[in-house]
């Protein structure tokens, strides 16, 4: 589709003064293209819209949103958080700045997420203009559908992490590389180490898709690029990055940005080397990753400078985060975009099969492509559906979602604990959602004493013993999630309540369905005075 | 015959007259038993063997001990001139001075208050040692607690003697016995606070720390020493506080206080022994500050801290130095000042009340909010420690207090303007570089990838 087309919309919005009648003339004389394609890309955006709003503040935050908000509650100077949260911790503070901005006006964890929305359905946006750009409107839009009922997407877009605002940097960035690549206007190389600075800002780790945009230009001949430009895109994006290391410098936190790099070079590994064989593919969709990789193959002569490109952004990120020691749930986000028009293109341009039994005879394909197309996409609504569905189990994986029951216990912390006192739970994550809705100080009782071994954030309890005994420590709380992933420290924990008294103040409860379908309210989080 | 339709009029209104006879006398019996003040829990805590300038004597604003001081080695010798003058305990072992009622004058020497060395070196004792002094180093908690809520520099110990008849005041405003020792046959009929408490059925508990039931007055008798206990809590040398159930019940270990705090059931009035946490000579004093810490903290942290006083004071001054004559308004007292706080919502903060007291004081208050009438002349005659309360105020929120006094590095707030100036100038930058690209006049090349069927790829 070339802006060409779009010229009555262009013409419509140049007219300064109009009247209601020419208006009303003016739309009815669009053509019929026009106006559908315009309700196609209302009815997806909608559609992402409304999956990511749907019951969006119905479970608190989990520990990365805390952290995060906190962070920003930090900027934004809020008594208590301020004191708690530290501004700098392990990535530069592009989301944070924008969520500091909201929470001068108070904090807000719905306000938080409905930024973090807002920014999955730009995302959404820039998918459907990447597609049209690349393959035509007809597999924009359709990629932008994809995008839009993704779970891997919806999960992670309604939540307030550096991942949403980071994918929506990667795909600008992968936008304004194909309209170089497309148009050869130096601009637009310029303007995608833009796109670059606002990624790292967005998350340090989407520094890694230099590596795609060196791949393609290395290896794709028909997309000429020169030294001169490159240049100045390279100091472009530095130009962007500076924030971060100025305000660590400047602001007062590079003690703390160097302790989180010897950190994260030197951490353990924290899943097993098949964790994203074994989530990311549901995620994104097991048909989407299907029909992207059979357009590959299936259209393999029509190759061009595009699919390299798509390839590249997936390839790079897919084989760093395997290699990297650190695993995340949401770290492979970027390359969803990318795979998302892949499909898109897949089922919009195989038009053709060619008939093994009939000789040269080619057979339309289009009931194929619609069939698998209504199931890759009602898959797809399913998955994001149940995904956004709080956990009925009591059981939950960091990073997809939020923890049912963490607020409400977080908020009878605030209303029913003394100011100064002292909290001990099982780990940390449970210790940032009490921080944050609870204001009062939790300690993990896994944090390692031992610094090479822990967020330098988090401060470890060497001697809980000690602690109670000494009345530093005046409430221990236990939490199925956390008692979930270490039975080791949750048994540490409970025998502590025992020793001192452990009585029950506070049990907080979720719904749960057992085997049998009975539900039945499951105590996920408990909490303990304790007293020597 | 009454019609049903009348009867029921009859009837609603007896059933509305009678419990007009009934109310004044309930509505009675319990304003008779309502505290006069905000107070419904007082708590006190009494510990063992240290002066007002032992603990406090260097606390800023109060009567501490003054410039110069230099109390002489030997009083008797006028041509020995050499003194000793108060020094910080830090590291050394420190010993338990003698604190008779001989010591005491020795000391006191008729009001001089230069006795403090020769008394106890006269025994054979470290009489240097007794003009040694903590300061927040040692007892940080308690400097704390001075901090946020009153100290009392002007509270004296009852007696000019030791535990036993200190403790005696305390409880019944009177010594109970001519020495400072247990009368063969326990304290008798000698009425004390708990009787006119259970008379009145306001609530009261005797906590102490590791209490052992089976040990009385009476079970001491067979030991060849007379256990902390018995000497610490009058009442187990009482017949009638040891047999008699519904007040022997009512002496329990210190476990049942946090029972009582978790279900609610805080009496009225509570006294409490830290026995196996006390400041005694030669005990570790941080053993007695964390469990008055730990006393306090649950305390704060259960429904009864907006109506509660805790109190905490000391027996005897334990032969240590303090530079305060005490007043000598009879023949068993005062006794030398002995440290004194309190912590309440209601309490002043940071204020250091300067009115004469003694145990005798605490006597006062209860009598005085629970409407008793006194026990005796000295609690008849005693100030009370209502000076320290503000109940004009709303009640403080509970507040932990730290056990350190290490001031805390100056926290170096980051200068946020930085993090606002450089990301909002980058958002800026990188807006306008966009809109430059965007706003360019730019027809894109047609797409010249249109899906075409394999025979025309072929050709």
């Amino acid at each position: 589709m070339s802006l060409r087309k779009n010229s009555y919309i262009r013409e419509f919005l140049s007219q300064r003064r109009i009247s209601g009648a020419r208006v009303w003339r003016r739309w009815w004389s669009w053509d019929r293209e026009s106006v559908t394609r315009l309700a196609n890309i209302a009815f997806v955006m909608i559609l992402a819209a409304g999956i990511r709003l749907l019951g969006i503040n119905q479970i608190g935050f989990n520990t990365d949103e805390a952290v995060y908000s906190g962070q920003a509650a930090a900027i934004a100077q809020v008594p208590v958080l301020k004191d708690i949260f530290p501004i700098f911790r392990a990535h530069p503070l592009l989301f944070q700045f924008l969520l500091a901005l909201l929470f001068n006006f108070g904090v807000s964890d719905l306000a938080a997420r409905l930024l973090a929305v807002a920014i999955g359905v730009i995302t959404v946006y820039i998918v459907y203009r990447l597609g049209s750009l690349l393959y035509g409107e007809s597999t924009g839009i359709l990629a932008a559908l994809i995008m839009a009922v993704m779970p891997y997407h919806v999960i992670v877009s309604r939540q307030v992490l550096l991942d949403g605002p980071l994918v929506l940097c990667t795909t600008l960035t992968l936008y304004l590389l194909a309209r170089y690549a497309l148009t050869g206007n130096p601009i637009w190389l310029h303007a995608a180490g833009i796109g670059m600075g606002l990624t790292f800002l967005a998350k340090e780790t989407g520094i890694i898709l230099l590596g795609s945009i060196y791949s393609f230009f290395a290896l794709s001949r028909e997309v000429p690029v020169r030294l001169q430009d490159l240049i100045i895109s390279f100091g472009l994006m530095v130009i962007m990055i500076l924030p971060f290391p100025i305000s660590l410098l400047l602001a007062g936190g590079s003690k703390i940005g160097q302790q989180y790099l010897i950190w994260q070079l030197f951490r353990r590994p924290n899943h097993t080397p098949d964790f994203y064989l074994l989530t990311v593919p549901g995620a994104i969709g097991t048909l989407v990753i299907l029909i992207a990789l059979a357009g590959i193959w299936l259209l393999w002569r029509e190759r061009t400078w595009r699919e390299k490109l798509l390839l590249w952004w997936i390839i790079v990120p897919v084989i760093f985060f395997q290699i990297w020691p650190t695993k995340g749930f949401q770290y492979l986000l970027p390359i969803a975009p990318a795979v998302a028009v892949l499909a898109g293109r897949t089922l919009i341009r195989w038009l053709w099969l060619e008939n093994p039994f009939i000789g040269e005879r080619q057979l339309n394909t289009l009931w194929i492509r619609v069939v698998a197309g209504g199931l890759m996409i009602l898959t797809l609504l399913n998955t994001s559906w149940m995904a956004i569905q709080p956990s009925t189990t009591g059981v939950f994986i960091a990073g997809t979602g939020g923890v049912p029951g963490g607020r409400e216990a977080g908020e009878w912390v605030k209303e029913n604990l003394p100011s100064d006192a002292t909290v001990l739970t099982v780990g940390p994550s449970m210790a940032n959602i009490l921080q944050f809705y609870g204001h009062r100080k939790a300690l993990g009782l896994s944090v390692s004493p031992n610094p090479l071994h822990r967020n330098p954030s988090y401060e470890s309890v060497n001697n809980p013993d000690l602690e109670i005994r000494s009345n530093n420590i005046q409430y221990v709380v236990w939490d199925s999630y956390s008692a979930e992933r270490s039975a080791f420290f949750s048994q540490r924990l409970l025998a502590l309540t025992a020793r001192f008294h452990g009585r029950v103040v506070h049990t907080q409860t979720v719904t749960v369905t057992l085997d049998d379908g009975t539900k039945v309210d499951k105590p996920v989080i408990i909490i303990y005075w304790v007293h020597p | 015959m009454i019609n049903s339709r009348r009867f029921s009029y009859l009837f609603l209104l007896i059933a509305m007259i009678i419990p007009l006879f009934g109310m004044p006398h309930t509505s009675s019996a319990q304003s008779e038993n309502d505290p006069k003040t905000p107070i419904d829990h007082f708590i006190v805590v009494m510990q063992q063997n240290h002066t007002f300038d032992n603990y406090f004597g260097t606390y800023p604003g109060a009567n501490g001990i003054p410039e110069g001081v230099c109390i002489p080695l030997t009083v008797s010798d006028p041509k020995n001139k050499q003194c000793v003058t108060p020094y910080e305990i830090t590291n050394q072992p420190i010993s338990d001075l003698s604190h008779s009622e001989t010591i005491f004058f020795d000391q006191y020497q008729n009001g001089k208050m230069n006795g403090f060395v020769e008394a106890l070196t006269k025994l054979n004792q470290d009489g240097q040692l007794s003009m040694g002094r903590f300061t927040e180093k040692q007892i940080p908690f308690y400097w704390n607690l001075a901090d946020q809520y009153v100290l009392f520099d002007n509270y004296f110990s009852s007696a000019h003697t030791g535990s036993i008849t200190n403790r005696m005041y305390w409880v019944a405003g009177k010594p109970g016995s001519e020495f400072n020792r247990i009368p063969e046959g326990g304290f008798g009929d000698i009425p004390t606070i708990f009787d006119r408490l259970q008379e009145r059925g306001i609530t009261w508990k005797f906590y102490i720390k590791d209490y052992n039931a089976g040990l009385n007055y009476r079970t001491a008798k067979e030991l060849d020493f007379l256990p902390p206990q018995v000497q610490w809590v009058p009442l187990l040398s009482f017949d009638r506080f040891i047999d008699d159930p519904e007040l022997s019940r009512r002496i329990v270990d210190l476990d049942e206080y946090y029972t009582d705090l978790e279900n609610g059931t805080l009496p009225a009035v509570a006294y409490v022994l830290l026995l196996g946490a006390t400041e005694h000579p030669i005990s570790d004093l941080s053993l007695g500050e964390r469990a008055t810490r730990t006393m306090l903290h649950s305390l704060m942290q259960s429904d009864s801290w907006e109506n509660s006083a805790l109190f905490i004071t000391y027996d005897d001054w334990g032969g240590w130095y303090d530079h305060v004559p005490p007043p000598q308004i009879d023949d068993r007292g005062y006794g030398f000042r002995v440290p004194a706080l309190l912590v309440s919502p209601y309490a002043r903060m940071g204020h250091i009340d300067h009115t004469l007291l003694d145990h005798t004081s605490i006597l006062k208050f209860i009598e005085e909010n629970w409407d008793i009438p006194p026990l005796a002349e000295r609690d008849a005659q005693a100030n009370n420690i209502s000076s320290a309360f503000d109940f004009s105020m709303a009640p403080r929120p509970a507040i932990l207090v730290s056990d350190t006094r290490e001031v805390p590095e100056p926290r170096v707030e980051p200068r946020r303007i930085v993090i606002y100036a450089a990301y909002g100038a980058a958002m800026l930058f990188a807006f306008l570089i966009l809109l430059r690209a965007f706003s360019a006049r730019e027809i894109l090349p047609p797409l010249s990838y249109e899906p075409r069927p394999p025979e025309e790829i072929k050709s």
